[in-house]
């Protein structure tokens, strides 16, 4: 408590928090842009603090990082376009609430949840980090498998209103994931010579198109009929008792993150997907998912949050990055002579906690930026379709072509934007197929890796005891909505 | 009304033309005289935030100073690098495209990857070099690298090494001690070297081998214990532990390295101007101060010795290549 004390007045600091704001900021801007992902701008903000205080320096890199895994989800909600991976599942819902006009409610709900599910792994990180890390470290190749196969089963609950096309959907995503170099045997996949699929199809490109550039063609088709199809933005605000409905929610997809933040190799956009099939289980009203349900807004971006306290966890405990960003913010702790690991909260007690009060606080300001932005951001609304729909179409193109520099991946964005156009007229859902894109690759390297380490015997799926839960629950998720669907089909015929 | 769409479309375009320096295309002959007149770029083959990418950036700092021009970075991803430096060695030749090429290079045409080799371009310079660092959890049955052959020989096939991909350095450094020792083990790849190393402090896996900077942290915890090293000297980053050659097997040093390279038909003048500058930039203090504080070792090869090392790797790797049947 005493550490947490001097934290506090480690933090409250003019120039501190200012550097924060600014990189809550930036953060934020650089998330909403499709394309610059969270590990981009902690990358390019990296150098600029080599020449700051260890805690200022941390805390900068800190704000982007929050800011830009919250940034995703705005024009996730406003223009249908996932900033981040992470954000692709508050998509589903938030857009959905756009288009009835509640832009505002969606963007309370992001914001709010987002920040309860930060401030919640947090707290998970400052109380139980070095228990929960020794636990992460039981994560192996088959309990990572088993945890694909579990994020794969839930496309059953993303599919829409057709389970075959939603199926047809991931299996595309599946396919997709199969192109590129062999992760075990090294040995080039439907690459057909060409040295830019020998890495795989990048998921990024793939997104921006199949959510922003198909909706901008879809937008184009429109575009002049005489029929208005602005959309109303409704200052319809969140609701104490709606709320109250969703603090459950949130809390849970907070602790699903925190959880999916610790594996290693596992992040928010996994958790997202996984805090939104809970939050639709858990629900009375299943059928509102997919249209526009609040808790469809709030699981995924609560777990995309909470993802960032959890994935502290390995990190400063261990010594071990789960993830690209948790990665590139070690090395720059060490470049700060903060050297993580199990002596780090000895030998820099204060500056750790510090560093935690610095979260928490960061947190807060995303509560505070982004309800004050709300208004600003839903502006966006207001501008006419002639002049918006070019401009999405430019940062489809600018933000696939800033991921690496390479006009393949400009090239893969406008082709998953076509096919994504007659995909969503034809009523295939667009989310399998990134769950297919991000899930594919998981599953494969860690089946083989399982099948490497154990010298071919399949024993190694059934002898662990996370991996035999994790199937399990694999295999309910992918059957309950199907069984529902049975049971309900008598009263509900028409409508699903 | 539009000042957010705007402030959003003008922050993505001063991100990307500012990651992406100067374009010119002013003409420049092959007269080396007054060269660098304009900015120089690197290709780095490699995404931002890695390891190559901060060796480029911290080297093109120091190197703006000894150019007297500014030297912008742009990372170029794909296809395990070979996108990038496709690019590099198909760039004009006048010197102001440098390209950061790294192992891998030698190991394209090997692998079936790419059918890019190291003689498409002309070396400036070899700036880093990061040894395998065969590393096994504390508690492991071995503390020299002879018990851990020993060990190896008495269970052929069960002491799982893990390495940062199939095919990755890693992988053949792995392959190289196994050759030399005559002992067989099994690989595991992994997607990078840290989960590799998170894997050995799971207790999942029995060794890795991948560079000192890689384990040091956990090194330092008391989670693994290094063995040796596969370099001609000792690692700067841990001084303690034994060459290969000390513990007792003769390997040939293998390891990553990185260095500069512009393409094949630079005029020699040039490079040479390139050459005097880029090792002395390397040779400044802040950028070995940076190196140290992120693991990398700095080696200074000059061009002609940089043409052999890799013309060296290119051959070795063949052969280990074709023994793991991976070509």
């Amino acid at each position: 408590m005493d550490l947490l004390l001097e934290g506090l007045t480690g933090v409250f600091q003019l120039n501190v928090l200012l550097i924060l704001l600014m990189g809550i900021i930036a953060g934020i801007t650089i998330g909403s842009l499709p394309g610059l992902t969270a590990t981009m701008g902690v990358a390019l903000i990296l150098p600029v603090t080599f020449g700051m205080e260890p805690v200022t320096g941390i805390l900068l890199l800190i704000g982007v990082y929050f800011g830009a895994v919250y940034g995703g989800s705005i024009t996730a909600i406003l223009i249908n376009t996932p900033g981040t991976p992470s954000s692709a599942a508050t998509a589903i819902d938030g857009y959905a609430m756009s288009k009835k006009g509640l832009a505002h409610k969606a963007l309370t709900v992001s914001t709010v949840s987002s920040a309860i599910g930060g401030i919640l792994s947090v707290i998970v990180l400052i109380f139980i980090a070095p228990q929960l890390a020794t636990f992460a470290l039981k994560f192996s190749a088959p309990e990572t498998f088993a945890l694909a196969v579990f994020g794969i089963s839930i496309i059953s609950s993303i599919a829409g209103k057709s389970m075959v096309k939603g199926l047809i959907a991931g299996f595309i995503g599946l396919l997709i994931a199969t192109i590129g170099i062999d992760p075990i045997g090294g040995f080039p996949r439907f690459t057909f010579d060409n040295v830019n699929l020998s890495s795989g199809i990048n998921l990024i490109p793939v997104m921006i198109g199949l959510f922003a550039a198909s909706e901008a063609f879809r937008a184009m088709g429109s575009i002049f009929s005489t029929r208005k199809l602005t959309i109303v933005v409704e200052k319809v605000k969140l609701k104490w008792i709606e709320f109250k409905i969703l603090i459950g929610t949130i809390l849970r997809s907070g602790a699903i993150g925190t959880f999916i933040g610790m594996i290693p190799g596992a992040g928010g956009d996994i958790a997202a997907f996984v805090a939104y099939n809970e939050a639709k289980r858990f629900s009375k009203n299943k059928d509102g998912f997919g249209k526009g349900e609040m808790k469809g807004v709030a699981a995924p971006e609560a777990a995309n949050n909470g993802v960032t306290g959890g994935a502290m966890i390995p990190l400063l405990t261990l010594g071990i990055p789960g993830d690209a960003v948790t990665a590139v913010l070690l090395g720059a702790l060490m470049v700060q002579g903060i050297q993580p690991g199990p002596m780090l909260f000895e030998n820099n007690g204060p500056i750790v906690y510090t560093l935690f009060v610095g979260m928490l606080v960061a947190n807060l300001m995303i509560l505070i930026v982004g309800l004050f932005g709300i208004r600003l951001f839903t502006k966006i609304l207001l501008v006419p379709t002639t002049v918006l729909t070019p401009i999405i179409l430019v940062l489809c193109v600018v933000g696939a072509y800033s991921l690496g520099n390479n006009y393949f991946d400009v090239l893969v964005m406008l082709i998953s934007g076509i096919a994504g156009y007659f995909l969503m007229r034809y009523g295939f859902p667009a989310s399998p197929i990134i769950l297919g894109i991000i899930l594919g690759p998981l599953m494969e390297s860690n089946f083989r890796r399982a099948l490497v380490m154990s010298q071919g015997s399949f024993d190694i799926f059934i002898t662990r005891p996370i991996t035999v839960v994790l199937l399990i629950l694999a295999v309910i998720t992918l059957f309950s909505p199907l069984l529902t669907r049975k049971v309900k089909k008598p009263t509900t015929e028409g409508e699903s | 009304m539009k000042k957010f769409l705007w402030a959003v479309t003008l922050s993505a375009l001063a991100l990307t033309i500012g990651g992406c320096g100067e374009e010119s295309s002013g003409a420049s002959s092959g007269d080396g005289g007054n060269f660098p007149e304009k900015s120089i770029e690197i290709i780095v083959p490699a995404a931002a935030g890695g390891g190559t990418d901060a060796t480029a950036r911290a080297l093109a700092n120091e190197a703006e100073d000894v150019f007297g021009q500014s030297i912008g970075v742009l990372n170029k991803t794909g296809g395990s690098g070979s996108v990038g430096m496709s690019e590099g060695a198909n760039a004009k030749a006048d010197g102001y495209k440098v390209t950061m090429v790294f192992v891998e290079l030698t190991m394209f045409k090997h692998l079936g990857l790419s059918p890019l080799t190291y003689d498409q371009f002309k070396p400036i310079g070899m700036i880093n070099f990061d040894p395998a660092a065969l590393t096994v959890a504390a508690d492991a049955p071995y503390d020299t690298l002879e018990e851990f052959i020993a060990y190896a020989k008495d269970h052929p096939g069960e002491v799982s090494v893990g390495n940062s991909g199939t095919g990755s350095i890693w992988h053949i450094a792995a392959a190289s001690l196994e050759k030399a020792a005559d002992i067989k083990l099994n690989h595991v790849p992994h997607e990078g070297a840290a989960p590799a190393v998170t894997a050995l402090v799971g207790g999942h896996i029995d060794a890795v081998t991948v560079s000192p900077a890689e384990v040091k942290t956990q090194l330092e915890a008391g989670n693994v214990k290094t063995l040796a090293v596969m370099a001609d000297t000792r690692s700067d980053i841990i001084p303690d532990v034994p060459t290969f050659g000390e513990a007792g097997l003769e390997v040939n040093p293998t390891g990553t390295w990185r260095g500069l390279t512009v393409p094949k038909d630079t005029p020699d003048d040039v490079v040479a101007k390139l050459e005097e500058g880029f090792m002395k930039a390397a040779e400044d203090e802040d950028f070995a101060e940076f190196m140290k504080t992120n693991g990398l070792g700095i080696e200074l090869k000059d061009s002609g010795e940089f043409e052999e090392y890799m013309k060296q790797n290119e051959e070795d790797f063949g052969e280990i290549i074709g023994d793991l049947g991976l070509n």
